[in-house]
């Protein structure tokens, strides 16, 4: 009992802290401590996250920022796998792609945002681009790492099973390489989510990423502080669900290092 | 039950790195003919070439000189009908698959049905004992256990050729035995050919027809002896006779007096 009730006391004291800073800072507000129009209570700011909720204020925004950083991240991730695959089983298509990868990679995506605007405007286009462009180098450099990295052994069980170069590669290669591409698949998670939000900053007309612009621009600064939870606990909403879909996938990897 | 095929090298030769001061000669100028139902065993010193000269028989990696015929046609790629069991039987599952996926792996570019895939792969699997691991990962059992699983995934091909690249060799003695014992027991009902790479020389006499003695490199048959043993052959009778010690005592002084390799 005692084992199994102490890391349950763990993460009592973890979430004690950030309850004991929004009592703090209800205090300090409520003394006139802190500029009220600047920061508001922690309160009044739930009170606003009720209202946004209650009177069905947040489906939309929420959906424009999901469904746009979805799509981006869907397609740029099918096609840096497709990609990913060919370059590390092909030597010649490696030596191809690999400078222009290694031009366009290490560019912070954010600066791209000037130009692509130029050229596709401030439309969605721009910003499936932008965000595509985020979520497609880390995937495609942890797919070229992890198919470099199967063993030879299993490629050479399915060719004596006869087995031809594309069956190898969606039946043995892809399902060897899942460990590294979920790698990929989690960083770019977390970048698709940022470069969507400054996207929508920048150049937005719905989404997440504007309100917060919006309110703030406007001094309805208590909305903005609702937003910017909402963002949180949608950032970690989805990282949530991408571990649980890691833990069903690749079961068999974590416990295979297990066995030795 | 189709017989087993009869694989023939003519002169086969490998060369790594050709012309460069990496350059090594594997094998020297390999021929041989394993007749069609035969059980040859290659036997030579560790780093001769034993591997190179299987995976040149299967057509996993191109000979530098010669011809590799299975039944008279000429292997350039892995042909069908022919098998190879692994060493390493841990490296050559799937992890991501349960052990039945793993032996259905073998026929899944056949025309049938799930089911009657699914039957068929049992079968194979209570053939080495495993029916009642079917659904656990291999990963989740032991060594032996995983090289029956490879075992019954190699049968569930209905190969004509089987080769063996040293498959015992990283079990404990016991599981080695049971191996043994499977493999013979197999090979006798089900009538496919077998060339077995090894350099245990027990093992060789025990389960072989015929036994082909590699040099160091560049590798060549030094000889090739007839067992001569009496089948069905048992794993602790018949290394008790007179006959598998007299061999055991020659292949043993062949492979111990030559110059140990530089």
């Amino acid at each position: 009992m005692l084992k199994r009730a102490a890391p349950l006391a763990g993460i009592g004291a973890g979430i004690a802290i950030p309850i004991a800073l929004l009592a703090a800072l209800e205090v300090a507000v409520g003394m006139g401590a802190v500029n009220r129009a600047l920061v508001p209570a922690p309160s009044a700011v739930w009170t606003e996250l009720v209202a946004i909720i209650s009177r069905g204020k947040l489906w939309a925004p929420l959906g424009d920022t999901l469904s746009l950083m979805f799509t981006a991240y869907i397609c740029a991730s099918v096609l840096a796998v497709i990609v990913g695959v060919i370059m590390g089983r092909s030597r010649a298509a490696y030596n191809l792609l690999e400078p222009l990868v290694e031009v366009i990679r290490p560019l912070p995506k954010p600066a791209l945002l000037p130009p692509l605007i130029l050229f596709l405007g401030i439309g969605n286009e721009m910003k499936l681009v932008i965000v595509g462009l985020a979520v497609f180098f880390p995937v495609l450099i942890n797919t070229i790492q992890g198919v470099r990295g199967v063993d030879p052994v299993l490629v050479d069980m399915a060719r004596t099973f006869g087995y031809g170069p594309g069956r190898i590669a969606t039946r043995i290669v892809l399902p060897a390489a899942l460990p590294f591409i979920f790698t990929g698949l989690r960083i770019s998670l977390g970048l698709g989510l940022i470069l969507v939000v400054v996207a929508e900053m920048l150049a937005g007309t719905g989404g997440i990423g504007y309100l917060i612009v919006d309110m703030q621009r406007s001094f309805r600064v208590t909305s903005m502080y609702a937003w910017l939870f909402i963002l949180a606990a949608l950032g970690f909403a989805l990282n949530f669900a991408f571990e649980w879909l890691e833990r069903r996938l690749l079961f068999w990897s974590r416990q295979q290092e297990k066995g030795g | 039950m189709q017989r087993g095929c009869e694989l023939t090298l003519n002169s086969v030769t490998k060369v790594y790195s050709p012309g460069t001061e990496a350059e090594v000669r594997a094998l020297g100028n390999i021929t041989l003919n394993v007749e069609p139902g035969e059980f040859l065993s290659v036997v030579g010193p560790s780093g001769c070439g034993k591997s190179t000269f299987l995976q040149i028989a299967a057509g996993l990696i191109g000979a530098s000189g010669g011809q590799v015929a299975l039944d008279g046609h000429k292997v350039n790629g892995p042909p069908e009908g022919l098998v190879y069991l692994f060493q390493q039987y841990t490296r050559s599952l799937m992890p991501w698959r349960t052990v039945l996926g793993n032996v259905e792996f073998a026929i899944e570019g056949h025309r049938m049905s799930r089911a009657e895939r699914r039957d068929r792969c049992m079968n194979f699997l209570a053939m080495v004992g495993l029916q009642d691991f079917a659904s656990r990962y291999p990963w989740q059992l032991s060594g032996g256990m995983q090289q029956r699983v490879a075992i019954a995934r190699a049968l569930a091909a209905e190969p004509r050729i089987l080769l063996l690249d040293e498959p015992f060799s990283s079990v404990d003695a016991l599981t080695r035995s049971d191996l043994h014992e499977l493999v013979l027991r197999l090979w006798e009902e089900r009538g496919f050919t077998a060339m077995l790479v090894t350099h245990d020389v027990d093992e060789a006499i025990l389960l072989s027809d015929r036994i082909a003695v590699l040099s160091h490199r560049p590798s060549q048959i030094v000889e090739t002896i007839p067992t001569e043993l009496p089948r069905p052959r048992d794993r602790i009778a018949t290394p008790e006779l007179p006959a598998f010690l007299e061999l055991r005592h020659y292949l043993l002084d062949q492979l111990t007096k030559r110059p140990a390799h530089a």
